[in-house]
């Protein structure tokens, strides 16, 4: 319509034809395949951490002092600030990328999964005491249960924050991903590949959290809202 | 020695820097498969007293001596069921999975009258039919000694003549151990063979009634008697 340069805003058209060249030549599918392999493996790897340092965090209520504040420190600290230390530390291969972002989702759902572990009612861990449970068992039969909708928020908060951090991560030295497809595109001055990449970015985080908010759901059956869906 | 003794019990409470007494020195024997009913007015530590009996709480003085080991269910004031389990859930919830029988569930459903509420959750149950699905939790335990604190507060009176008539059939036919909390003087009557009358952090009164095992008729004069007796002793120092 010659309303914006076709250089700071192309076309839909001219999107989509492109958009169509890169299905047809499958550089796309391969940039997803490697972009989504990056940011569950850096996910999986803060969930379990996030989870493991929770659970201690509930069953050994002192243990809380000895991070809590190293933890709060570095849930201020930008994760894209650390690349440099990063890239010296861990050099420019896919431990780089993977750390930057287990650090971007680390921090969500840490928070969320203490939140729901020490919330727990202290009236329905009574009940398993009265049951004669141990501790461990305490934690697995009430404690658990009980933090799922916090976990589980916790867990889709944190992926959304996994893709996120994919441009930070593919700036450290890649030559595929979705990240490193954007920042190409922008090198070589394709604003149409440039936004390509964040439609497909922005399709996919909603397709994972879809799928998502729909196991929460089975998960929770019904028994309790968590007013996500 | 068996049962439980309770030997110059204390506990207290601190509130914003005060202490407030609670029990001051109870002594008691709790006897084995008996039924002991706890009565006082309301505040007057009648909780306080089973969460000790029961491990719950620490006495800040005095001793508790347990007899011979006892597998204790519990039915607090409250319902306090796990909101993401279902009925069936919440019953079997002290029970490992071959502990108990599918027949037996639902027998312990039906005799708390939930039948066709197997698979709904807490927050779709009544506040009565909560606590009756916690009462079904501690009968599905098959506990040799059943605390309850209030545990039919919440029923009409014909649910709850129903539930006081599946207590006596449950002591009798497990032979277990009850205490039992309530400050309805017509179910202490109606239940106990020991009633425990508490005031003011002590003992005041005991009094122990004849072993007959059946419902027994409240309107027979010795309970009239009796519940005048009670409720002179409960009205006294006032
Ligand atoms: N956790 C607590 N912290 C502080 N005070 C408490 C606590 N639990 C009970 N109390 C106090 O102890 C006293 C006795 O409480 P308790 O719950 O044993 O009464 P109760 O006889 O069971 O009453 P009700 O019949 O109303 O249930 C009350 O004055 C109460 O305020
Ligand atoms: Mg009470």
């Amino acid at each position: 319509m010659g309303i914006f340069s076709t250089y700071v805003l192309p076309s839909p058209g001219k999107v989509w034809g492109s958009f169509q060249k890169m299905l047809l030549s499958g550089e796309v599918f391969r940039d997803i395949m490697i972009s989504m392999g990056r940011v569950f493996k850096g996910f999986a790897i803060a969930f379990v951490l996030a989870f493991l340092l929770g659970m201690i965090r509930a069953m050994i209520p002192a243990s809380g002092v000895f991070y809590e504040y190293l933890v709060q420190f570095f849930r201020n600290v930008p994760p894209l600030s650390l690349i440099p230390l990063l890239i010296l530390w861990c050099g420019i291969g896919e431990t780089t990328k993977t750390v930057i972002i287990v650090l971007a989702s680390f921090f969500p759902m840490y928070l969320n999964i203490v939140k729901g572990f020490t919330g727990c009612d202290r009236k329905l861990l009574e009940v398993g005491k009265v049951f004669g449970y141990s501790r461990l068992k305490q934690f697995v039969k009430i404690t658990l249960p009980y933090a799922s909708a916090d976990i589980l928020v916790g867990m889709r908060i944190g992926l959304g924050y996994s893709w996120r951090a994919i441009i930070g991560a593919e700036m450290v030295a890649a030559s595929s991903g979705l990240g490193h497809m954007i920042l190409f595109a922008q090198q070589m001055s394709r604003t149409d590949k440039v936004i390509v990449g964040i439609l497909v970015i922005g399709l996919i985080g909603y397709g994972t959290d879809r799928i998502f908010g729909w196991a929460i759901k089975k998960l929770l059956k019904g028994s309790c809202e968590n007013g996500w869906n | 020695m068996a049962g439980i003794e309770l030997v110059k019990l204390e506990k207290h409470y601190v509130v914003e820097g005060k202490t407030i007494p609670v029990l001051t020195g109870i002594n008691l024997q709790i006897p084995e498969e008996r039924i002991t009913v706890i009565l006082g007015k309301s505040g007057c530590g009648k909780t306080t007293l089973l969460r000790l009996a029961g491990g719950l709480e620490d006495p800040d003085g005095g001793s508790i001596h347990y007899g011979l080991s006892q597998r204790t269910a519990f039915v607090f004031q409250e319902p306090r069921l796990m909101p993401w389990l279902d009925v069936t859930g919440n019953i079997c919830f002290g029970l490992k999975r071959q502990e108990i029988h599918r027949d037996e569930i639902h027998s312990i459903i039906h005799t708390v009258g939930l039948d066709g509420f197997e698979k709904a959750y807490p927050s779709q149950l009544s506040g009565g039919m909560q606590q009756r699905t916690a009462i079904a939790r501690a009968l599905a335990y098959h506990p040799s000694f059943i605390m309850m604190d209030e545990p039919f507060a919440a029923l009409d009176y014909f649910t709850r003549e129903q539930m006081q008539r599946e207590l006596l059939r449950v002591w009798k036919s497990q032979k277990a151990s009850i205490l039992f909390v309530t400050h309805s003087i017509d179910e202490a009557l109606l239940l106990g063979h020991k009633i425990v009358i508490i005031e003011k952090g002590v003992v005041k009164t005991e009094f122990e009634l004849p072993k007959a095992g059946d419902f027994r008729n409240l309107l027979d004069d010795k309970f009239i008697m009796l519940k005048r007796e009670i409720i002179e002793n409960l009205n006294v120092a006032v």
